[in-house]
């Protein structure tokens, strides 16, 4: 429990009612825009056009679940982002975590420009190459496939996963890596064999943020699969609105559905994820 | 290619192969480093170096796939009309006010949430989720939450001002209503990462600072200005800077929210793009106005680089 | 071994055979259909199809749900040179853009011999929207445009008329909601939000007073009937005879909010009737629907709306998916349309059908109505054209702008992109 160590826990706020009322503060600040959907989701129609409005549902429903699922194939839109986040977050684990041990392990010249280079692209504004992208996706025929998405979301991903597995490779004590291959290992069986198994929970961090973020990723997926049955989640809930109507309960209760798998990793991994996210942010 | 980087890798072996087993290794490390550098390379061959090079290019033509007609060098024929196109201005002008605003705003909120969240809780795991789930949020959701929050009629935040006595705000239907919503999402959205990093900072500070501090006799807040924010100040220019290029590129929450609207008013320079290459197919222009973007983004990245440069 | 290596070759053999066999006999055809338009009846129009060619298959595609993220999905399916696609519905906004673009091919020599006469079957403006250059790009779907509905019983009640003119219109709302002295009760709704819709808006007053927006591909902005016409739908909000937030309504708002009778008139498209007279409709018998009016001393205008039937380029059944389209492009499915979903018919003579009327009687009075309504700008750049008016109306009903600034900021834009 490092946090009790530090700065500030003897300001002003120690006061234990006021200590309770802050942290009523921080997760109202967090978690009520979700609650908020989720109360939306559980309410009617008709509840949800009352005037003033009601917060809690009088008389919760699942009919909008049943309908976030009938009128769009959202099951589909959720096994699209699965399958392009877990398939990219695959690939960008299995070339960063090579790019990484070239450059915690072997001797290169100018390891500090590669480095440079990597944060330099870890900055860059995906946004800007839509229309080469776009071009190269239809040049190869990939519009409408997971492939458009996976090799740019590897790309989103990889400098800040080459990051994180950089600093956990080089916390690896060379020797455990020397007597493997003593043992008759090569260099990329010792990798496989002792450097990752050790550093499972830096891998299993830089996965975790390259999954969040192919998840979470909206404009390519808008732009280049535009086919309904290969878009994700994202982009499939924000065109749930028809040429004539908003039926926010229903778009409320998708987005329920859209949340909660990444708010599950959340919570198993939180601290996982903190730790990625400020090594990933600060040691750069 | 594999040789060129070879011979190189091979001189510097020789020069620092200190170990016995990095020298028992010689023949092949040059090799399995380049090797290893290999898909990295190939990937960002791909998606960024030849897409920036064709990007440059296609800006300098004309380029309509709704024209039917083949490309043709344009020379500076796109620049030429986005110097006297408002919707680029306007669009331009919004990314900057939106950078402005949000990045010192989310750095506000972030600082107060991370000092909020560093007190000494008994049960830590509800603090520490709450600033986990807006920063795993997806900025589409984040946006169709907001949206239904500020809904003229039927949104809570209308019904809270009418419960404390004002009148509700038609939100969309006003530019500058419309904006303050846009603004006031995006700080609620990327606040709790920049609050995450600052906290990650604040946990390095050594307590026996702050000790000596009251040693002094040296108030609290004089203890903030002139220690926590100091130590505070490498987190925070790191989270600064990764803030401005995203702001920079902001498209998914005013897309989920305004459409732009009302007007062009809350359009991005990053939905001007998208638009121009989706809607309209005009290719040429559109990388016209990626490569303005381009430039701005760069320009703070090389900030950046220069920031870490004189950290070491 | 040699069981085996029999074996493999009588399967392939067989494989073969049932593969080029399947290849000859049967024609799979992939048809886009828009959701909003009723897939489910169109897929027994298609059956139809199939019953007469047992050799041709047909599968519907659908996707997105507003004609824009239609046009979206099509754009990316087009301009990869995608062949999955053979036959595809498009707003009739779009024909002229996607033969420019060469995304479709020509029916002429489908057609054969009189091509004119065969056009001239259908509707004046749909022939018109469907042929570029001579060629016949598309055929049309069905055909659709803007009607004033307005709320018979209130009228009758204060003893007026239908109006003529937007003036009347006005007037006429101003009276009824005065007197109703309902908080609820809007005078007119119409669609300020930045959709396609918000394109019709600004051409309805324009287009009544004379002016036209593209002529001979070359942008013949009036400035001065511009300015009227944003002008006159601001004044409506200014004045209270359209809700303040008119810059958040959009089509189906409209729809809803006269069907919940909180609006005396409503400018909307054809598919609103059926819902008003609709079981949950609060408004039901109570509708009368017109023509839209006209601006003073002005002819009144519809938008012409409406769908056609486009053949990819990059099909490879071309022809046979243009004998498809012609046979659901003719009076019979027409007809069978009309009476099962309630799609106007782009046949003249399919109004009078004593089905057809049976089915839906009100069909009569709108058969005018489309016959003058006028079709948007035909050019490839449609898409910009509509972007540009239509966040300018919306800009301006927000009164981010004024109309003056408006009008001056559209034709700037319009002229850059028509340059």
């Amino acid at each position: 429990m490092s946090h009790e160590t530090t700065a500030n826990n003897r300001s002003i706020f120690s006061g234990k009612p006021l200590r309770i009322l802050i942290g009523f503060i921080l997760v109202v600040n967090g978690m009520f825009p979700a609650l908020w959907i989720l109360f939306t989701s559980l309410k009617t129609e008709s509840e949800l056009t009352l005037k003033p409005i009601t917060w809690l549902p009088h008389a919760p429903t699942v009919a909008n679940y049943l309908r976030a699922f009938t009128d769009q194939p959202l099951l589909l839109f959720l096994f699209n982002s699965f399958m392009v986040a877990i398939l990219s977050t695959a690939l960008t684990l299995f070339v960063s975590v090579l790019a990484a041990y070239a450059l915690a392990r072997l001797q290169i010249r100018g390891r500090d420009l590669i480095l440079s280079a990597i944060i330099a692209v870890s900055t860059f504004p995906l946004v800007t190459l839509l229309v080469p992208l776009f071009e190269i996706m239809r040049a190869l025929g990939l519009l409408n496939t997971w492939v458009a998405l996976i090799l740019p979301y590897t790309v989103l991903s990889l400098p800040v996963c080459t990051l994180i597995l950089v600093s956990f490779f080089e916390g690896i004590p060379r020797d455990l890596e020397n007597s493997a291959m003593i043992d008759g290992c090569t260099r990329i069986g010792a990798l496989f064999k002792v450097v990752v198994p050790l550093s499972a929970p830096g891998v299993f961090t830089a996965g975790i943020l390259a999954f969040v973020n192919a998840w979470d990723e909206f404009l390519l997926a808008l732009s280049f699969n535009s086919n309904p049955m290969l878009r994700t989640l994202p982009v499939g809930i924000t065109l749930y609105q028809g040429e004539f109507a908003f039926p926010w309960p229903v778009i409320s209760a998708a987005l329920v559905v859209g949340i909660v798998p990444v708010a599950v990793l959340i919570v198993i991994f939180q601290e996982r994820v903190v730790s990625g996210l400020t090594s990933g942010g600060i040691k750069g | 290619m594999a040789t060129a980087s070879e011979t190189t890798l091979v001189t510097t072996r020789n020069e620092s192969g200190t170990k016995w087993w990095t020298r028992f290794l010689d023949p092949s490390e040059g090799t399995l480093a380049a090797l290893l550098l290999l898909p990295t390379a190939l990937l960002l061959t791909l998606i960024i170096v030849y897409p920036v090079c064709r990007l440059i290019w296609t800006s300098f033509q004309n380029l309509s796939l709704t024209s039917g007609l083949p490309a043709s060098f344009a020379g500076l024929e796109n620049y030429s009309l986005m110097l006297d196109d408002p919707v680029f201005w306007e669009t331009t002008w919004n990314t900057v006010l939106i950078t402005l605003i949000t990045v010192p705003g989310a750095l506000l909120v972030g600082l107060a949430l991370a000092l909020m969240a560093n007190l000494p809780f008994n049960v830590k795991w509800p603090v520490r989720l709450s600033l986990l789930i807006p920063w795993a949020l997806p900025l589409s959701f984040a946006g169709l939450i907001f949206a239904w929050f500020f809904h003229s009629e039927y949104g809570v935040v209308n019904d809270v001002l009418r419960r404390i006595g004002f009148e509700g705000v038609i939100w969309f239907n006003s530019a500058n209503w419309a904006f303050a919503a846009i603004c006031l999402t995006i700080i609620w959205k990327t606040s709790s990462f920049m609050a995450l990093i600052i906290l990650a900072g604040l946990q390095t500070i050594p307590r026996s600072l702050y000790e000596a501090a009251d040693v002094d006799g040296a108030g609290r807040l004089r203890q903030f200005f002139e220690i926590t924010l100091p130590l505070l100040k490498p987190a925070i220019v790191v989270a600064l800077i990764f803030r401005t290029i995203t702001a920079l590129q902001t498209f998914d929450i005013p897309f989920t929210m305004t459409r732009g609207g009302p007007g062009t008013s809350t359009a991005t320079l990053a939905m001007y793009i998208h638009q121009n290459t989706v809607d309209f197919l005009d290719l040429g222009y559109g990388s016209a106005l990626a490569v303005v973007m381009f430039v701005l983004s760069m320009g703070v990245t090389a900030v950046y680089l220069r920031m870490i440069r004189a950290r070491g | 071994m040699t069981f085996n290596k029999t074996m493999t070759l009588l399967l392939a053999g067989a494989a073969m055979t049932l593969s080029a066999s399947v290849a000859t006999a049967q024609t799979n055809l992939r048809v886009f259909v828009s959701s909003q338009h009723r897939p489910d009846v169109w897929r027994k129009a298609f059956d139809m199809y199939e019953a007469k060619n047992p050799n041709v298959k047909v599968t519907i595609e659908t996707g997105g749900n507003t004609s824009e993220q239609q046009a979206q999905y099509l754009n990316t399916v087009m301009t990869a040179k995608d062949s999955s696609l053979d036959v595809m519905i498009l707003d009739v906004i779009r024909p002229a853009q996607y033969a420019a673009a060469g995304w479709t091919v020509p029916f002429n020599e489908v057609i054969g011999q009189d091509v004119k006469a065969y056009m001239d079957r259908y509707l004046p403006a749909y022939a018109e929207a469907n042929t570029v250059d001579g060629k016949v790009v598309a055929l049309p779907a069905f055909a659709d445009a803007m009607f004033l509905y307005y709320r018979k019983d209130l009228l009758e009640k204060h003893g007026i008329q239908p109006p003529q003119t937007w003036e009347e219109l006005a007037a006429a709302a101003k009276k009824i909601t005065a007197a109703e002295n309902d908080p609820n009760l809007q005078g007119l709704s119409f669609q300020g939000k930045a959709i396609e819709g918000a394109v019709c808006t600004f051409l309805l007053p324009y287009w009544s007073m004379g002016k036209q927006l593209v002529a001979d591909g070359k942008l013949s902005f009036d400035k001065e009937a511009a300015v009227k016409s944003l002008k006159l739908w601001k004044d409506f909000v200014d004045s209270g005879v359209a809700k303040k937030n008119i810059a958040e309504v959009a089509t189906d708002d409209t729809r809803k909010e006269f069907q919940a009778g909180n609006v005396v008139f409503a400018v909307n498209w054809s598919y609103a009737w059926g819902q008003f007279q609709g079981a949950e409709s609060a408004v039901k018998d109570k509708v009368g629907v017109v023509k839209l009016p006209a601006v003073q001393g002005g002819q009144p205008a519809s938008c012409l709306g409406g769908w056609e039937w486009g053949v990819s380029a990059f099909s490879n059944n071309k022809t046979e998916a243009q004998k498809f389209v012609q046979f659901i492009s003719s009076p019979d499915v027409s007809e069978f349309m009309a009476i099962n979903a309630s799609l106007l018919p782009q046949f003249p003579q399919v109004y009078s059908d004593v089905d057809v009327v049976k089915a839906v009687p009100w069909f009569a009075s709108a058969k005018p109505v489309v016959e003058t309504a006028k079709a948007r700008p035909v050019t490839p750049r449609y898409n910009e054209v509509s972007e540009i008016i239509r966040t300018t109306v919306n800009g301006v009903l927000a009164g981010q702008q004024t109309p003056e600034q408006g009008a001056e900021q559209m034709e700037g834009r319009l002229r850059r992109v028509l340059r």
